[in-house]
């Protein structure tokens, strides 16, 4: 019953023997480098270890369905009955595989190929994860949350997620990636926005300071749909996330913010891609970060217009506070435009607080310290502001103030 | 002792020996109202920085006495909340930051005392009521309340907040470096009536202009001359239209010889 799914594992493992752990001489990986760490020394888990998560910003309220994964299985798989009725199907991906394989199978692997290494070595050894599919024309309005955790300390967390909205659907996924022990974390989501359909991601990445976060995230959105895409990144140690979207339908949306806080001697990194496939797309990315101590963060972002896709409007920016005058961000932007009639811009910049902004605020009476708080905190809120849902950007807003420690 | 005294005021340019105020005297209190005129460049915008505690100089020699506190032993913050004001000749943008929101906490900054004072914010019915006062006396749209301070505003309408931050915050001593220039012909007078209605017992201002106008509805006390990083000469509401007429270069003859 499951053939498929054994073949589309053989054919990942296959790629994953092939390829090797990516060192700076790969293009991507220019500026983040993986030396010294031993992969092998992370324990491959299957099971799910039972406890409550601790330290999801977003897990309160009412959803259309909660998932929560710790090491390798999933200890909560939970679905509003309401909105199952309505057609969705929301919960473990490794259930969902078999039950719904007429879901899954069609969007497992297609969307985020084996071709590279740590989407190859998750595609080989995914235990779990979420499914959400909406049907056509079912808007959900409750959102779903998932949340991921590392509950052994040294184990492997190999993540999946799929979500597929039918034609004219809405939903509101969140996700969290918690603090939890130190490990190793590997995961791919593979999203399909059909026709008209509106979906909003929201990724919370919280990992462990000494924990290993890898993400290949993907998105296809088809003619008029809108992708509202949202991440948060305060934790990990060091890794890569990827969030990839393409806009294969004519007069699409993708709306991609992100604001992360970067300390310590960790090292963060965001590699994005804004594919416009088809005409009159829009996409616009706004990354903000702030950087303390020795921390590190790289952005690596393409705008890619294929042939035809006149029309198109791609902004992306990327600006860095550096709070510390050892922190770094490095930004690298790209443009690949194969097409005339587009407009396409970017904007990326690095640099301390101005000290004569401080001394604006200051002049008004307000202390220094206050004074440099609300200048990063406003910063930020150029990012979160994009944000709809005042839940969510006011739960954020707090995750990231909250890990500026001088505040 | 006049409110604020300043005597032989020199101020470099941070870690150059560039001298930019040389020798500075004035006095004023409560109450009055001086103005300053001088070329471009001489150096008032300079002197309001300084009075103020910009980083980018350094007082060399000197003293200000602000109600009889040594004004440059306090930090900008600290010099605020004693009761100085400047309105910015360029205010700056500050992005994400609401209006009402900053003024906000600089008003419950004031109210503190200092990072060691006790919190005792404005109730928010209570400042919102007084903000919208205070915007409806200038003019202002009460939707600009929930943008961005400065940001994208224009030339005129970030003066208009710089008068409705110093309406807020209730100043003893307000110095105000340009803020007649970018304001059309209405808004000159409503900024002015704003600055009018605050100026008394309880405040006193220093209008920095090149303009007649704006002290014919700011009626100048005293008129001082700053050039090349000196007052040069003090005087009446007369001395603004002498030099409306005959310009800097007599002045600076007379000073000369
Ligand atoms: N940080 C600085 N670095 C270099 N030069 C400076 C700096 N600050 C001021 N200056 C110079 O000092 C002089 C005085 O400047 P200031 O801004 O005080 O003039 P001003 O009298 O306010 O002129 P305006 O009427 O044009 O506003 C100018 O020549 C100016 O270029
Ligand atoms: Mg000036």
């Amino acid at each position: 019953m499951t053939a498929w799914l054994d073949e589309r594992r053989q054919q990942a493992a296959e790629s994953n023997e092939v390829l090797s752990v990516p060192s700076l001489s790969d293009e991507h990986w220019r500026f983040t480098s993986l030396r010294g760490i031993d992969f092998a020394t992370y324990a491959a888990t299957v099971d799910a270890v039972p406890g409550e998560p601790q330290g999801a910003i977003l897990a309160e309220g009412e959803h259309a369905g909660r998932i929560v994964m710790r090491d390798g299985g999933v200890v909560l798989d939970e679905f509003s009955p309401e909105v199952a009725a309505q057609g969705v199907v929301f919960g473990s991906l490794k259930r969902l595989a078999e039950e719904h394989s007429d879901l899954v199978e069609p969007v497992l692997g297609t969307i985020v190929g084996y071709d590279e290494k740590f989407a190859a070595e998750n595609g080989a050894l995914w235990t779990d994860g979420l499914l959400l599919h909406v049907p056509a024309g079912v808007k959900v309005a409750l959102p779903f949350h998932a949340a991921y955790e590392i509950a052994t300390a040294g184990a492997a967390q190999q993540w999946r997620v799929i979500i597929s909205l039918g034609e004219g659907a809405e939903a509101t996924l969140v996700e969290e990636h918690l603090k939890g022990e130190p490990g190793y974390a590997n995961g791919v989501a593979e999203l399909v926005v059909a026709e008209s359909a509106h979906l909003t991601y929201v990724v919370v990445q919280d990992r462990n300071n000494a924990s290993l976060h890898f993400a290949a995230h993907r998105a296809e959105v088809a003619k008029d749909a809108t992708l509202e895409w949202a991440a948060c990144s305060t934790g990990s140690k060091t890794g890569k996330t990827r969030m990839e979207t393409r806009l294969t339908g004519e007069g699409s949306t993708g709306r991609l913010s992100a604001v992360y806080v970067v300390d310590g001697k960790r090292h963060l990194d965001l590699d994005t891609t804004q594919e416009h496939d088809a005409p009159n797309a829009v996409s616009d990315l706004a990354f903000k970060g702030v950087l303390l101590d020795d921390a590190r963060s790289v952005w690596r972002g393409v705008i890619r217009v294929a042939e035809g896709a006149h029309g198109t409007d791609a902004y992306q920016e990327n600006r860095n506070l550096l709070l510390s005058p050892k922190a770094r961000a490095d930004s690298i932007p790209g443009l690949e435009i194969d097409t005339n009639d587009v407009r396409c811009t970017h904007g990326a910049t690095a640099g301390p607080v101005d000290p004569m902004l401080r001394f604006y605020l200051m002049s008004r009476g307000i202390p220094a310290v206050e004074a440099e708080r609300m200048i990063v905190e406003g910063f930020l809120e150029d990012a979160l502001e994009r944000i709809p849902d005042e839940r969510i950007r006011t739960a954020l807003t707090t995750a990231v103030m909250r890990r500026i420690p001088i505040f | 002792m006049p409110d604020l005294v300043i005597r032989n005021l020199h101020a470099n340019i941070t870690g150059t020996d560039t001298e930019l105020l040389k020798g500075i005297d004035l006095q004023m209190s409560k109450g009055e109202i001086h103005a300053i005129m001088g070329p471009n460049g001489s150096g008032k915008s300079t002197l309001s920085h300084v009075l103020m505690g910009h980083p980018g100089y350094e007082v060399t020699e000197g003293e200000v006495l602000f109600e009889g506190q040594n004004l440059l032993d306090l930090a900008a913050d600290q010099r605020s909340r004693a009761g100085l004001f400047l309105s910015f000749q360029y205010p700056f943008a500050v992005p994400g930051v609401t209006v009402a929101n900053f003024i906000r906490m600089a008003v419950n900054a004031h109210r503190k005392g200092g990072p060691d004072g006790v919190d005792n914010p404005v109730r928010i019915p209570e400042f919102r009521k007084q903000i919208q006062e205070a915007m409806e006396l200038l003019e202002i749209d009460k939707s600009m309340a929930s943008r961005s301070l400065n940001d994208g505003f224009s030339g005129g309408e970030k003066k208009r907040f710089e008068i409705l931050q110093m309406a807020m915050l209730q100043p003893k001593i307000a110095i105000l470096d340009e803020t007649d220039s970018g304001l059309d012909i209405d808004a000159l007078r409503i900024v002015s009536d704003g600055i009018n209605r605050l100026v008394g017992p309880n405040m006193g201002t220093l209008i920095i202009t090149h303009y007649q106008r704006i002290l014919d509805y700011v009626k100048p006390d005293q008129i001082h001359v700053l050039m090349d990083g000196r007052i040069v000469r003090s005087g009446g509401a007369e001395l603004a239209h002498e030099l409306e007429t005959s310009g800097y270069a007599d002045i600076a003859k007379e000073v000369v010889s």
